[in-house]
């Protein structure tokens, strides 16, 4: 009795519910912005909160001055800048947000939480809040296409950047490399040579750390170890990969922040990580810790500066991005961060050039074929999950 | 899980009597709020699950169940759920009818040992759990040091260290209803049970267990339901296999954009979870178990 009764009532709510929620689909402009926005954790956003403040000194100077470096007074205008906060954000506030705002008037509103998923809320929305966002390598390609504002070339200089760090979409800031990390203690003086060493443990024993994500690394580290040339990395063999990894399955500790990275290798839990170059120097530099990074082998990547579709700050976003990218400045942030310039022309603080990804970067570096990442994602992450729990 | 205890309340007076009643409207800013921003976005995300990419229909469950490593997630995720929900209950019960038959003063003392960790995040002791067991960690690091040991004992990433870190997360919401319930047992019932002839043992699992039970299915349901959604601990607890589907949707929100496929499995897990909860309400009567308690 009592839930013939409740049946009838059920059905009314849900009826109730699902028409109010097709009235906010209209509202909102269609799309829906559904309630799963923003929160969550910011496990996998590549380099995060990075080294801590740099020995400063040595100022980085740029090659030729070209217009971008030099943009307009701008009074009045106020940019939202977005990207992953801590030292790493705080190393381009100083390098261009502080410089740009004495040099044209505009002001800048920070957001230091960078997530795909909220530019994919507000473009969707209508709602668009944020104008220009540091964004991780997953983000900007042609996928994304009805998120994004397509870049004005006019004023970014794009035959400065190097090869493949400029699309429609999106163009590098700065680079890092996704690299080898050893505990100095656990390896007893010997240096592993490259990830051929980080799948030894017999020669090298001791756990190993891995970013626990299916395209941040895993496969073409594992594909290296077993001899395939970088260039050669795609398309990945999946196969292949996981049989490699299976030697090793058992001493792998995977860490999905890298917070988690620098503390594993700081500590010792792990012998060898794979890491953002950016957290390896802060282990051994911020934390004091015997740590060092084998360059060899490293996959050479970057961030990405987007701009979400319908900003009505558009053409400010661009001018900003024009001087952020531009040989003076592009690798300023070097001086505050191990992270390098994505232009050609820029130079890189003396202080910190030896830690950087690019003053690394050799004919056995690596470089992530995005477009391929992306398009093959459902694949690649299958073959992961399948590999993972089995 | 709300819903149902909202449900179960209103049908008490009938629907019309209820709408008769005045007094009833007051009611009504609650449901239009419930509306709006709870099955509303619920409703919109199952939506979505077959709208996105458009004409999707059911294809995003059907990418889902064609791949046998995200069905092994599913499973794990109701495995772990359902081990921790019994180590919280094992734990939970015994402490809280230690609570009852304690003078007040210690009863009190007991129910702050419960609820102090609920003031720290779940991150700060899920990676207080990291530094106790991990091999550099503080048990390992001690039995080396003694000699006990040639080689760290496998504490951490184990499914074992992810019960552990969840139960001592999810205890309180364990503890709390049951003790609730075991408070208003009337103790003159064991001495009517003892006058009865039967011995102290009986008494307790013939009288006092069964009055008890709605505070166990409510605690559980509690501590089921939410550990269904955990992926935190899991990640940094478990080893490779310990893998929940919450991670899995975080991942399809965040990273891949791909809502269509996000929505689809939080609707699975959902729909799965209502189903446990309905067959849970034939069981036992939900108006008892979130309502109040134990009054015949």
């Amino acid at each position: 009795m009592r839930r013939s009764s409740a049946i009838p009532a059920l059905v009314v709510v849900i009826a109730l519910a699902v028409f109010i929620a097709l009235l906010m689909t209209r509202t909102s402009g269609g799309g829906g912005t559904s309630a799963s926005s923003s929160a969550a954790s910011s496990s996998a956003a590549p380099p995060a909160s990075a080294a801590a403040s740099a020995s400063g000194s040595a100022p980085a100077s740029g090659g030729t001055t070209s217009a971008a470096c030099t943009p307009p007074r701008q009074e009045g205008v106020t940019l939202t800048y977005v990207s992953f906060g801590g030292a790493y954000q705080e190393a381009q506030r100083k390098a261009w947000l502080t410089p740009y705002t004495e040099l044209t008037g505009v002001a800048f509103n920070e957001d230091e939480n960078s997530s795909n998923a909220t530019i994919k809320a507000q473009v969707e929305s209508g709602q668009v809040t944020w104008d220009v966002v540091d964004v991780g390598n997953d983000f900007g390609l042609d996928a994304n296409k009805d998120l994004l504002e397509p870049l004005d070339y006019t004023l970014i200089p794009r035959d400065e950047v190097l090869e493949g760090f400029a699309g429609d979409y999106r163009v590098a800031d700065m680079t890092y490399g996704v690299a080898l990390a050893y505990n100095t203690d656990k390896t007893a003086g010997q240096i592993p040579a490259g990830w051929a060493d980080f799948f030894d443990t017999t020669k090298f024993p001791g756990k190993r750390g891995m970013w626990d994500y299916s395209e941040g690394g895993i496969f073409e580290v594992a594909l290296m170890a077993d001899g395939v040339k970088p260039a050669d990395l795609y398309p990945l063999d999946l196969e292949r990969a996981t049989k490699k990894l299976d030697t090793i399955k058992n001493d792998l500790v995977f860490w999905s922040s890298g917070a988690e990275s620098q503390e594993l290798i700081g500590s010792g839990e792990v012998a060898m990580t794979l890491i953002w170059n950016g957290r390896g120097w802060s282990a051994k530099h911020t934390d004091k810790k015997p740590v060092e990074i084998q360059w060899n082998q490293q996959i050479v990547t970057a961030d990405y500066l987007v701009v979400p579709k319908g900003t009505p700050n558009k053409d400010a976003a661009m001018k900003f991005i024009a001087y952020a990218i531009c040989a003076e400045n592009n690798a300023k942030p070097s001086e505050f961060i191990p992270y390098g310039p994505i232009n050609k022309n820029s130079k890189p603080a003396e202080a910190n050039k030896a830690d950087l990804s690019v003053s690394n970067a050799d004919e056995n570096s690596a470089y992530f074929d995005d477009t391929y990442l992306i398009e093959n994602y459902a694949a690649i992450d299958a073959a992961y999950q399948a590999w993972k729990t089995n | 899980m709300s819903d149902v205890g909202v449900a179960g309340r209103n049908r008490r007076p009938g629907l019309p009597r209820l709408a008769a009643n005045r007094w009833s409207l007051l009611v009504l800013p609650a449901v239009i709020f419930l509306l709006v921003f709870f099955l509303a976005p619920l409703a919109l995300m199952s939506l979505r699950s077959v709208t996105d990419p458009p004409g999707a229909g059911l294809s995003n469950y059907e990418k889902f169940f064609a791949q046998e490593a995200y069905l092994r997630v599913l499973t794990n995720t109701f495995w772990i759920a359902v081990i921790s929900t019994v180590t919280c209950l094992v734990v939970g019960y015994p402490f809280a009818y230690l609570m009852t038959i304690v003078p007040g003063r210690v009863a009190g003392l007991l129910l702050i040992a419960v609820l102090l960790p609920f003031w720290s995040s779940l991150l700060v002791r899920t990676f207080a759990w990291q530094v106790i067991l991990r091999d550099t960690g503080i048990i390992n690091r001690f039995l080396l040091d003694l000699g006990l040991i040639s080689e760290p004992l496998t504490l951490i990433r184990t499914t074992a260290g992810v019960i552990l870190g969840m139960s001592h997360i999810l205890l309180p919401f364990m503890v709390l209803p049951i003790y609730a319930v075991m408070r208003r047992i009337d103790p003159e019932f064991g001495r009517a049970a003892a006058n009865l002839g039967a011995s102290p043992a009986a008494a307790f699992f013939r009288v006092f267990v069964p009055l008890s039970l709605p505070g166990v299915v409510a605690g559980s349901l509690l501590v089921f339901v939410l550990a269904l959604g955990f992926y935190i601990t899991p990640a940094l607890l478990g080893g490779l296999r310990d893998q929940m589907i919450s991670q899995l949707i975080v991942q399809q929100i965040q990273q891949r954009l791909d809502w269509g496929f996000g929505t689809a499995m939080s609707v699975l897990l959902m729909v799965i979870t209502l189903a446990i909860l309905f067959v849970a309400s034939r069981a036992v009567r939900l108006r008892d178990v979130f309502g109040s308690a134990v009054e015949e």
